[in-house]
């Protein structure tokens, strides 16, 4: 948690008006009052808090939007943006101070309406004897849309050097009444609140702790349920289609779901297992194209950046071509996603999960760590053997299926990684992340190359600026097939580091079967 | 970080006037902001409101670390804190003298200061001694008001003898016209010759009676009267500076 609830924030009493606290104050200090202020402000965030994980608020009142700091309150900037509908992104912001700070944080997230508050207040300086500004008190009301009653706050800034002010100001804030500490940002998370959300209530990463005495079966129907919500949270944002990572995070736990289903054998019934492969099969196939598609656009600013000015139209006119392919390709999926099919399979799914197995599988019983080490461990044996195979001729599908292997063992670390020391764990999942880095990058390559690949086929036969345009592609392939090349040798080195024997022992010491010695 | 000294030999020349109200502008815009009253006098410090630390003086000050930071008070502008001077500073020279590296010690004292502003602004009192060999050596630039004429000059021709003596980059040096009077021919004149140097800026400070009254007020012209000639050509001779030094 990065914001923290300033420590001198206080709730103002019911017994005590404004006009009150300001008397009291006026006995020993100046006051200065600021014009009073009221508006209703709509808090933004995207679906995974990135704002608020740095510490930040932001939120719009009509096109004026203010991010400012969630603990000192004190703002950042203050600027014209977009209207805040369902949704906008950092690219639909002006140039300027704000669309900078936010373009690296929300990357291609998009903002979404969180919370309604109306806050009104103002703020008030305190003046010693030479009128000098010694504190600042804010008086603010915030009151969540759909709530009845306002958070009436007092808060106290000081101003540096004039701690024995601040003093003063507290002692008469005590004698007053004032003495409920408060968070100044009561107003945003009971409105997010009234919304159904919370503060850092989604993430990406999987995060689940598991407890070492429970039995297989309990601990994967707890992973799987796990998987299974943060699919569910991610619907609504694919169906809406705000941006491209809902769709991304969802087909992550399709992916999850179907990696533990695959490598995890014999917990559940086989009957079950089966039924479900099928279905998260299914919903893997028919999220792909959309997020095939999704994948290219994303490379369109990359690849675009690599040709000459010139030459860029011809590129443009075909992204364009590909971005109506997944208007297309979207609708089939919000179709397929609505189906009843999809939802009931999905409830199945769950019942199953939460329901006593009629007849449980065999290892269903087995504690979860006799079986997570084995299941990781063979992971580990398969990403070695299968890397160790690998030179500079390897065919890029079978790097492709490495890059999957890694994956596999990834997720496998993730799912029981509460179940082993933590500092151990972290220095292989870095060492198994250079690789997987590597292998990504090494496919963004393979998917640049595929797409130019594409453009060449669509370009008409005959005139001279076809020509043109052939041969600054075919130089563009040359230099993304050079790069991958290049990464190819990158590629081993890692892998025999990956597969080095003291990387291998600390797989085998957390992993093997330590419980039968312990 | 960038330290600015508004430094002429000559006093009454507006380099108090000036330092205050770029303090404001750089805090208001550009980052936090210290200024430090270098002038026993203390007029910047009166432009604030803020009184002299108790325990504090020319020897603390160039003690530097904390008992620096405990003196450092917040003004009522946001981003703008100031370092009071205080009247020791009229024998600061005699407590320079005793320190090693003695032309060195307020870049030092001034350095751990980086973490936490992006500015520091120096106004500095008039004349040429060990603490202005402290201040230019210090300072990434200093800014010099001329009030266009003939005396101020010779006064200018001194500044850069020194600098030359000191070993210090004539470069440094930024000047601008100060208490311009319209009518006054010589003025103009004297502008006119002054240009052909380097490094003088476009803006102008004209002889005003806002500024005058600054001590009247006592707070930035731009806090004060914003809608005001002054205030506009102190916030326009602020853009200049931070075009020059691209910060
Ligand atoms: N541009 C100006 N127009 C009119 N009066 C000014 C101007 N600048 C400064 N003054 C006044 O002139 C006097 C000296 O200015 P000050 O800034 O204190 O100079 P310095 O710091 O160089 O001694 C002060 O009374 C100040 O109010
Ligand atoms: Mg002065």
């Amino acid at each position: 948690m990065t914001v923290h609830p300033g420590a001198d924030t206080w709730l103002l009493p019911d017994s005590l008006s404004v006009e009150g606290l300001l008397a009291a104050l006026a006995a020993e200090f100046g006051l200065e009052s600021a014009p009073e202020y009221g508006a209703t402000v709509v808090y933004a965030d995207s679906f995974d808090w990135r704002l608020y994980q740095q510490g930040c608020l932001l939120h719009s009142h009509g096109t004026c939007w203010t991010l400012y700091h969630g603990d000192s309150g004190e703002v950042t900037v203050q600027q014209g943006g977009p209207e805040l509908q369902a949704s906008c992104r950092a690219r639909d912001f002006p140039p300027g101070g704000l669309r900078e700070l936010l373009e690296p944080v929300l990357g291609i997230r998009c903002l979404l309406p969180l919370a309604t508050v109306h806050l009104s207040g103002r703020q008030v300086r305190l003046l010693n004897k030479d009128d000098k500004t010694v504190a600042r008190i804010v008086v603010e009301s915030q009151q969540p849309a759909g709530s009845e009653r306002p958070h009436r706050l007092v808060r106290l800034f000081g101003v540096r050097g004039y701690g024995r002010d601040q003093e003063n100001v507290r002692r008469i804030l005590a004698e007053a009444g004032v003495a409920e500490v408060a968070s100044p940002l009561i107003g945003f998370t009971e409105g997010c609140r009234a919304m159904g959300r919370s503060p850092l209530d989604y993430s990406p990463k999987f995060a689940l702790e598991l407890d070492g005495g429970e039995t297989a079966r309990e601990a994967m129907a707890r992973i799987y349920l796990t998987l299974l919500d943060t699919i569910n949270r991610n619907i609504p944002g694919v169906l809406a289609d705000y941006d491209p990572e809902f769709l991304h995070d969802l087909r992550v736990a399709v992916r999850r779901t179907r990696s533990g289903l695959s490598l995890v054998k014999q917990v559940l019934p086989g009957p079950v297992s089966d039924r479900f492969s099928r279905v998260f099969s299914r919903l893997g196939a028919f999220t792909g194209p959309t997020r095939d598609l999704d994948v290219y656009l994303l490379a369109q600013e990359s690849c675009l950046g690599r040709l000459p000015p010139s030459l860029r139209p011809g590129l443009q006119e075909f992204f364009a071509g590909m971005a109506r392919r997944r208007q297309i390709e979207q609708k089939k999926l919000v179709r397929a996603l609505r189906a009843k099919k999809t939802r009931a399979a999905l409830n199945a799914w769950q019942q199953t999960l939460k329901r006593r197995d009629r007849q449980p599988a065999p290892l269903a019983g087995m504690p979860v760590r006799d079986l997570a080490g084995r299941i990781v461990l063979k992971r580990f044996k398969r990403v070695v053997r299968d890397g160790h195979a690998l030179d500079a001729a390897t065919p890029d599908a079978e790097v492709h299926r490495l890059r999957i292997q890694c994956k596999k063992l990834r997720y496998a670390m993730e799912f029981f990684g509460s179940l082993y020391p933590r500092h151990e764990l972290q220095t292989l999942v870095r060492h198994l992340k250079q690789l997987q880095d590597i292998l990504g990058n090494f496919n963004d390559l393979s998917v640049q190359q595929e797409m130019l690949r594409l453009t060449l086929k669509t370009l008409p036969a005959g005139s001279r600026r076809t020509l043109d345009q052939a041969a600054a592609l075919g130089g563009l392939l040359q230099s993304l097939f050079q790069e991958q090349q290049e990464l190819r040798a990158h590629f081993t080195e890692a892998f025999a580091q990956f597969g080095d024997e003291e990387t291998t022992a600390l797989f085998h010491e957390l992993f093997g079967k330590r419980q039968e010695s312990a | 970080m960038s330290v600015i000294a508004v430094y002429n030999i000559k006093g009454g020349v507006g380099k108090t006037a000036t330092s205050v109200n770029l303090a404001y502008f750089s805090a208001q815009h550009h980052g936090k902001t210290l200024l430090l009253d270098m002038d026993p006098q203390g007029s910047a410090s009166f432009y604030f409101r803020i009184r002299p630390p108790k325990k504090f003086g020319a020897k603390k000050l160039l003690k530097g670390g904390r008992h620096i930071e405990e003196n450092i008070k917040g003004t009522d502008y946001p981003g703008l804190d100031m370092l009071p001077a205080d009247f020791s500073y009229r024998n600061i020279d005699l407590a320079l003298d005793e320190c090693r590296k003695s032309h060195k010690r307020l870049s030092k004292v001034l350095a751990p200061l980086q973490e936490e502003y992006d500015r520091i602004i120096l106004d500095c009192p008039p004349n040429l001694t060990l603490l202005s060999e402290n201040i230019f050596y210090a300072a990434d630039c200093i800014l010099a008001p001329v009030i266009p004429t003939t005396l101020s000059l010779l006064s200018l021709e001194q500044l850069f003898a020194f600098l030359d003596e000191i070993g210090q980059d004539p470069d440094k040096v930024v000047l601008f016209f100060s208490m311009v009077e319209k009518r006054k021919k010589m003025h103009a004149e004297m502008m006119r010759s002054l240009r052909e140097r380097n490094r003088v800026l476009q803006t102008v400070i004209p002889y005003s009676a806002d500024i005058e009254r600054m001590g009247v007020y006592r707070q930035p012209v731009a806090a004060a009267l914003p809608a005001s000639a002054a205030a506009a050509a102190y916030e326009s001779l602020w853009h200049e500076i931070r075009d020059l030094l691209a910060i």
